[in-house]
């Protein structure tokens, strides 16, 4: 049957309306609208003294201790690589559902979910997990081969494409979670990226593979990392950002996919508002599928893209500094944005996960003895608890918002810039709508 | 409770058993198997619910599946035969539904695909299933099916839909709460269907409709619609959904405050999987409810209801037996136990061998005419339409006492009874 056909029958359609009322119910009777203007107040009172010339914290690295390195170098790669193998084959082979094959589980909630908090708050252990350095760096070895093809004149814009095809994938595609569709797509990636880096070098993994560059950039946010001089491991702490002070302004190319970065988990939570939907001329609670709504999705991610670009090139514009400059300051709220956003989906889809991995082999083992229907969403109908989980998430909204500002007047006192309070007005405007946008997101009903 | 849960195997427990057959039948798990003229397991499609937005009721329709699917099998499958559940996700999309049932029936090869839910998807799906001449049995409430709007290979043996449930209602509440009665609906084609049926409904009994109150669907906010309930009514009809339901209660009962109020009469389709002892919620007290399964455990509970509550894990309040506050979308999914009990008697009624008798299977479910009380119907007793493909159930009426639900009406089938809008049995097979 053709869609059109479809969707004039089920604008015609009597029946049930099933449309759920927990989860967005609960927090739809609490009081969050005060929390999201005060948020925005806060973040603009801060960035207002900050133009003043306040004093700022110093975001100075702090030394912890050095230790030998625990691991042969490139081990754990060669282990997230066989990792990688086995669960495309879960995927191709293993069960359908997909919150029971370890496949979309391991990709849309450990990885893009679990390993996004760990690495803002632990520094980039990707480097070390990375599936493609260990064996293209053998590979190259094993060829003889040094030197790469040019892929490093590209910038970042490899990852670019790269992000926005999983971004498409995630929030618009029909099936994200099929596994058998998930392990071809993946598959046919981490091929594509390990003979692109085999032929470039894997250092090139950082500036044109899209995970790699996402989990660095994220980690840079961290309050805790580690650098390596040779077999031995020091540790760091400070203020969270204090890493992005050291980086060099972003190129064009890193511009472009920080703003992705931002702006697809933004639309991701935005194309399940009611908001959204009701713009797109739907009903939302009669929403007809993913099926109906893949054009205008489509326009709807490529859109949010280009005015959250389109605002951040204006706001600097005033500011009289390099866009780059300023958008090192967008790293904390794209990361804390993502885990405040995912937040409920960690509490929920983790939960598979970990039944998951007490039966990893799909064969009715209770490994880790958690026994029958051990999963369970009754938290998300809690008042109490749908309370702590908003107040997680004003937290990291807020407080990333407020390591911008600082991190943004920090960054161009270091520069030697003195905009003033009028040039940076703009940019302030922003951060107080983008504090306030990111907790309406969490707060307003959705269908999702 | 600790040997009833034993009775709920996971879903891969399940099909480890199956896997097992041979050595299992001759241990004499499943009594019957060894005497199939073919030992090949019964492979059954479903279309689950597993994301999207019918995600939440997904969850709990996989789990009475695979209760329902372990006791089939712990009596003996279908015809001696083990059964198999394949289940696949369809997003909640009629798109990705339509996909899913082809890639069931065909790849997978599966005698016939059940389980869907949502209306949309179960209307996108259909036209697939008679296209490929494979059984389509959906627990959807919907009047689609018994609308005539889907086709000879569709049918809905587990649930009564909703046309039948609201006309079923009017007797009670003219009769108890009172006959001029106040709706108040989202502005959409669910809303208008509780408008049109009950309106009629009501005047049938001698009522009558005073104020009809649609609700646009995007509204978060109800209390500036309230002003609008006349003074004079006797009982407010409600059937808001959606996330802003509870919102709906809470300005409903700041409306009215400590003083005069209507009665309340709502559908539980609002608050499935909803606790009713939630924060705000106090105002439903004394107000009434239609569920077509009782959430709560009745005193009066048949053996077969608290066996398939024990198989489900849903203990006395509706809620998961490992969580309390997990509450079950225990009024609409029996509809998927209820549905594999006529597959499994359709099959056998039929004689069905493989995919060459899938015609024999809808003539033999078409041929049915009730369904008995029991473990296989533990909702209750049902007449089955072979015509209209629909059967027709008894519904209950629950008063919210002390935060619970407890039935203080059950309807008859009759009540929900009207006249056939299609005779299915015309079509060629």
């Amino acid at each position: 049957m053709q869609k059109g056909a479809i969707t004039a029958i089920l604008a015609a359609a009597p029946g049930a309306a099933l449309a759920h009322a927990s989860e967005r119910a609960v927090i739809l009777t609490l009081p969050t609208g005060g929390f999201v203007w005060g948020a925005g107040l806060a973040v603009g009172l801060t960035a207002l003294a900050a133009s003043l010339g306040a004093a700022l914290p110093a975001f100075t690295a702090r030394r912890l201790f050095s230790r030998p390195a625990l691991l042969p170098a490139g081990l754990a790669s060669w282990l997230s690589a066989a990792l990688f193998l086995a669960l495309i084959f879960a995927g191709q082979l293993g069960t359908h559902d997909p919150y029971e094959n370890p496949l979309p589980l391991m990709i849309w909630t450990v990885l893009w979910v679990g390993l996004t908090l760990v690495q803002a708050v632990l520094g980039d252990l990707w480097r070390h997990l990375n599936p493609w350095a260990g064996p293209v760096r053998s590979l190259r070895a094993l060829l003889g081969r040094t030197g790469g093809i040019g892929l490093a004149g590209l910038g970042q814009w490899p990852a670019v494409l790269g992000l926005l095809g999983f971004a498409w994938l995630e929030i618009v595609s029909l099936s994200p979670d099929d596994p058998a569709q998930l392990a071809a797509v993946a598959g046919g990636y981490a091929l594509i990226v390990f003979v692109l880096a085999v032929l470039e070098g894997e250092d090139w993994l950082e500036q044109g593979e899209f995970l790699t560059a996402f989990f660095s950039l994220i980690a840079r946010i961290a309050p805790f990392w580690t650098s390596d001089e040779g077999r031995r491991v020091t540790h760091w702490a400070g203020l969270p950002g204090t890493q992005v002070l050291a980086l060099p302004p972003l190129s064009s190319s890193q511009i472009a996919y920080v703003t992705l970065a931002l702006a697809s988990v933004s639309f991701d939570g935005l194309h399940e508002t009611f908001a959204w939907v009701a713009a797109i001329g739907l009903n939302p609670l009669d929403y007809p599928g993913r099926s109906a709504v893949v054009a205008v999705n489509t326009a709807g991610l490529l859109a949010m893209w280009a005015v959250m670009a389109g605002l951040i090139l204006a706001a600097s514009v005033g500011v009289r500094a390099p866009v780059g400059l300023l958008c090192l300051s967008v790293l904390p709220i794209a990361a804390g944005y993502h885990i405040a956003h995912y937040l409920t989906a960690l509490l929920t889809q983790g939960q598979y996960a970990i039944a998951a991995l007490s039966d990893p082999l799909a064969r009715g083992d209770d490994l880790l003895g958690l026994g029958q229907h051990w999963v369970s969403f009754g938290f998300m109908s809690q008042s109490q608890t749908v309370w702590r989980i908003w107040m997680a998430q004003f937290a990291l909204i807020l407080g990333a918002h407020l390591i911008a500002v600082l991190l943004a007047e920090q960054g161009l006192r270091r520069a030697g810039l003195r905009p003033g309070l009028w040039a940076q007005l703009p940019m302030i405007l922003l951060m107080v709508l983008y504090t306030c946008f990111g907790l309406w997101l969490l707060a307003s009903p959705s269908i999702g | 409770m600790t040997n009833e849960l034993s009775l709920t195997p996971s879903r891969r427990r399940v099909l480890q058993g199956i896997m097992g057959t041979g050595a299992l039948t001759a241990t004499g798990f499943f009594p019957g198997f060894a005497h199939a003229q073919s030992a090949a397991p019964i492979r059954l499609g479903f279309q689950l619910h597993r994301t999207g937005i019918g995600a939440s009721y997904g969850r709990w329709y996989e789990r009475t599946a695979t209760a329902a699917l372990a006791r089939i099998n712990a009596a003996g499958g279908i015809s001696g035969r083990p059964v198999e559940i394949q289940f696949e996700d369809d997003g909640t999309d009629p798109a990705r539904g339509a996909e899913v049932f082809g890639k069931l029936a065909t790849e997978a090869g599966c005698d016939l695909v059940f389980g869907a839910l949502f209306s949309h998807v179960v209307i996108g799906t259909a036209p697939r299933a008679a296209e490929l001449k494979v059984p389509y049995l959906v627990c959807s409430e919907g009047h689609h099916v018994a609308s005539g709007m889907l086709n000879r290979w569709t049918m809905q043996p587990g649930i009564t839909d909703v046309k039948s449930q609201v006309q079923a209602m009017a007797p009670f509440v003219t009769a108890n709460l009172g006959k001029k009665v106040t709706m108040v609906f989202p502005d959409f084609a669910f809303g208008h269907d509780h408008r049109d049926y009950f309106t009629a409904a009501v005047a049938a009994q001698g009522g009558e409709v005073i104020a009809q109150i649609a609700i646009p669907p995007t509204e978060t906010s109800f209390t500036r619609y309230f002003p609008q309930i006349p003074a004079e009514t006797e009982v407010l009809y409600h059937v808001m959904v959606g996330p802003a339901v509870l919102t709906f209660v809470k300005e409903i009962g700041e409306f009215y405050g400590t003083g005069a109020k209507p009665q309340l009469f709502g559908f539980m389709d609002s608050l499935e999987a909803v606790d009713i002892a939630s924060p705000g919620l106090e105002f439903l007290e004394g107000s009434h409810f239609w569920e077509a399964h009782p959430r709560y455990k009745q005193a009066d509970a048949s053996a077969a209801e608290t066996a398939y509550r024990a198989a489900v894990g849903v203990d006395d309040n509706g809620a998961s037996v490992t969580d309390a506050t997990d509450i079950a979308t225990y009024s609409h999914m029996f509809s998927v136990w209820e549905t594999l009990s006529v597959i499994k008697a359709g099959m056998e009624a039929s004689g069905y061998q493989g995919p060459d008798d899938r015609a024999k299977f809808i003539e033999a479910v078409e041929a049915m005419t009730a369904f008995d009380e029991g473990e296989d119907h533990p909702q209750g007793a049902k007449t089955f339409n072979g015509k209209t493909h629909q059967a027709f159930g008894i519904q209950n009426i629950s008063k919210v006492e002390g935060g619970k639900l407890t039935v203080v009406h059950k309807t008859a089938i009759e009540d929900g009874m009207y006249p056939d809008e299609v005779d299915y049995t015309t079509q060629a097979l």
